[in-house]
């Protein structure tokens, strides 16, 4: 009985997915045979409208009631197919496809570029500016064939539909904008060179342990012996004086703390040291006669006060 | 009143100013002909340009924009919503205008608009769309502000009827006269109606050079079409647009979407206490303990398996203890 129960109750969370699941697939199916499209569908009842009969006949009749007849120079309307795509603008949706898709596959999200709503808005617009453009062509071409003037001439000051107020408010809108694109293609490069230049830094320490193996290992070889010249000493080119330079101040830390701080007994006498004579000389310069009583003495009190009152006076 | 007289003084000057680049002799005899005139301005469309009362701030801008774009329109104050749609005709005959266009706003946030002709031809109702006007900073043209402007018409206006009918009156309302006084001579922007999921995308671009390069002035607006009546403001109903849903039934759908969040809510909480278990979730079977053999007659015998209870009490650390207890735990 129990059990019983526990299926009864059981039945209703999975009824619950199957109709999930029903709905599911449904939506599935109708997405891959194309009927719904990406972007928020609206789910609901749509109000019920009474069928309507489109009076066909009506429409025509009343177009040729208001049609006028004019030359097209009164009318200057035209239909237009949009004009073949340059090849700038080709770029430039190509550019914006890409930078879309980095975006889309940022975000992870699940459509595709043909999906996406802010490059069909770009493909969109363009289509409209190729139809404007084939406009373009077509118009002036005619109006031209009837001499009538199209292009303002440069020193022609009308008024125009914006106030130059605002003009100079776009302008400095595009300008700033400029700027900040400067700024960061500035700072990555900065950032690229940075990278650069650490690899660099890299292979440099690199090269420099490897020649150093290498020169340990010449030596052990001239070492044990196996080989007899001892050109691979002088191999490399001869370094610059500029590169040696020591700082005098790590050439003194280095003397007295070097080597694990070796040079606590420099003070005291050793064998060595004691029988060393090297410093000690007969006679420097036998020439040179030692200078017997006044040698290089100082003038006196007088005389000094006499040479200080000599430079006070020329003041 | 004052500004009003200021503009034409403006543009009174302008004119002038028109006159002074035309290269004038410095002698004339009398054998001469006389300058050319300007031609003669033979088709008199005027267009009443219009709002309801209710239209809210980008619709208002939008008419100030199409206003200014279009030298053969006269303007009105406000019309009250007391009076119907069909009194718009008898203020267009006032000002001798033959096309009407009607700005219609609703809720402060939908914009509909009538284009008519007075007289006894057609209205169309059109629902505004993503209205972006002229001043905004993306559009970065310029134009002269009563020259003639091209109009530029999709493929699909010469297809349906309704469409062909919306192309003349739009190709009326839209083109500037030829000659008109007002109007500039050159020809320097564009204006293009496309269709594109049933609704018209309309966009002014600016011809900055006559070999096609573009830049867009604005204003933007997508018209999507409700009903074409048979008479101007009334009328029969010639064609309806079927895949038509009106703002307020699209802002209910959003809002039933929603509403399924709390249904769903309690479906689920329903679900989860359905799919509990109710009995013990490790099943033990008490007849397990029959053949335990006892090999302590002291112990305890088996017991099956009972959860601790994890939630301890706090032992009361303040406690007063008797003196006995103290001596008992020594």
């Amino acid at each position: 009985m129990i059990e019983g129960e526990e299926d009864q109750l059981q039945s209703g969370p999975d009824e619950y997915s199957d109709s999930e699941q029903d709905t599911d697939d449904e939506l599935k199916e109708a997405f891959a045979a194309g009927l719904l499209k990406p972007g928020l569908n609206i789910v609901g009842e749509v109000p019920a409208k009474p069928k309507v009969k489109i009076n066909v006949a009506a429409l025509n009749q009343k177009l040729d009631d208001i049609k006028k007849d004019l030359p097209w120079v009164e009318r200057l309307d035209m239909i237009n197919a949009p004009a073949a795509i340059a090849p700038e603008l080709a770029y430039k949706e190509e550019v914006h496809s890409q930078e879309r898709q980095k975006d889309l596959r940022i975000n992870k999200a699940k459509t595709g570029i043909e999906d996406d709503l802010v490059h069909n808005d770009f493909k969109r617009e363009m289509l409209f500016y190729r139809q404007a453009q084939s406009a373009v062509l077509e118009g002036i071409q005619r109006l031209k064939s009837m001499n009538i003037p199209t292009k303002r001439p440069d020193d022609y000051f009308a008024q125009m539909v914006k106030s130059d107020d605002h003009m100079q408010k776009i302008r400095e809108k595009l300008l700033s904008k400029q700027q900040t694109q400067e700024k960061i293609e500035k700072v990555k490069k900065l950032r690229e060179l940075k990278k650069y230049g650490k690899k660099v830094q890299v292979e440099v320490q690199q090269n420099r342990l490897k020649e150093k193996k290498q020169l340990m290992e010449n030596v052990k070889k001239f070492r044990k012996g196996k080989t007899d010249s001892l050109d691979f000493l002088e191999g490399g080119a001869p370094s610059k004086d500029g590169d040696k330079r020591i700082n005098a101040k790590r050439k003194m830390k280095n003397d007295k703390y070097g080597f694990g701080g070796k040079k606590r007994g420099m003070k005291k006498n050793t064998k060595e040291s004691a029988s060393d004579v090297s410093e000690y000389r007969f006679n420097r310069n036998p020439n040179l006669k030692k200078k017997v009583g006044k040698g290089n003495q100082r003038p006196g009190k007088e005389r000094r006060k006499k040479m200080s009152n000599k430079n006070k006076k020329r003041k | 009143m004052g500004e009003k007289s200021l503009k034409r003084a403006r543009q009174k000057s302008e004119m002038e100013t028109e006159d002074v680049d035309i290269e004038v002799p410095t002698t004339r005899g009398s054998e001469d002909e006389p300058l050319a005139k300007k031609g003669k301005w033979t088709n008199k469309t005027r267009v009443l340009v219009l709002c309801a009362r209710g239209i809210g701030h980008r619709g208002r801008h939008l008419l100030q924009d199409l206003q200014n774009m279009m030298p053969h329109s006269k303007t009105e104050s406000k019309m009250q919503k007391k009076e119907s749609l069909f009194a718009a005709n008898e203020m267009a005959e006032m000002k001798n205008c033959e096309k009407c266009l009607l700005f219609e706003g609703r809720k402060g946030k939908d914009v509909y608009m009538w284009a008519a002709n007075v007289a006894r031809g057609p209205s169309v109702k059109f629902e505004v769309e993503n209205i972006h006007t002229m001043a905004e900073l993306k559009m970065t043209g310029n134009c002269l502000r009563a020259s003639r402007p091209l109009l530029s018409f999709d493929n699909s206006f010469t297809k349906d009827a309704h469409l062909k009918l919306i192309k003349e009156l739009f190709v009326q309302i839209f083109g500037v006269p030829n000659k008109h006084p007002k109007s500039q001579p050159f020809y320097d922007h564009v204006y293009t109606f496309s269709v594109a999921d049933g609704k018209i995308w309309f966009r002014n671009f600016q011809i900055l050079d006559e070999s096609g390069s573009l830049s867009e002035i604005g204003p933007r607006m997508v018209l999507n079409p409700i009903k074409v009546f048979d008479g101007s403001f009334c009328g029969q109903t010639l064609w309806e647009n079927t895949r038509y849903i009106t703002p307020n039934s699209k802002r209910a759908m959003l809002k039933k979407l929603k509403s399924h969040k709390y249904q769903d809510r309690v479906a689920a909480q329903a679900a989860h206490q359905a799919g509990k278990p109710t009995g013990p979730t490790f099943h033990t079977d008490e007849t397990d303990v029959v053949f335990a053999t006892v090999e302590d007659p002291d112990a305890k015998p088996a017991v099956p398996y009972q959860p601790v209870n994890k939630h301890k009490k706090k032992k009361n650390k303040n406690k007063k203890r008797s003196i006995s207890a103290a001596v008992a735990s020594g």
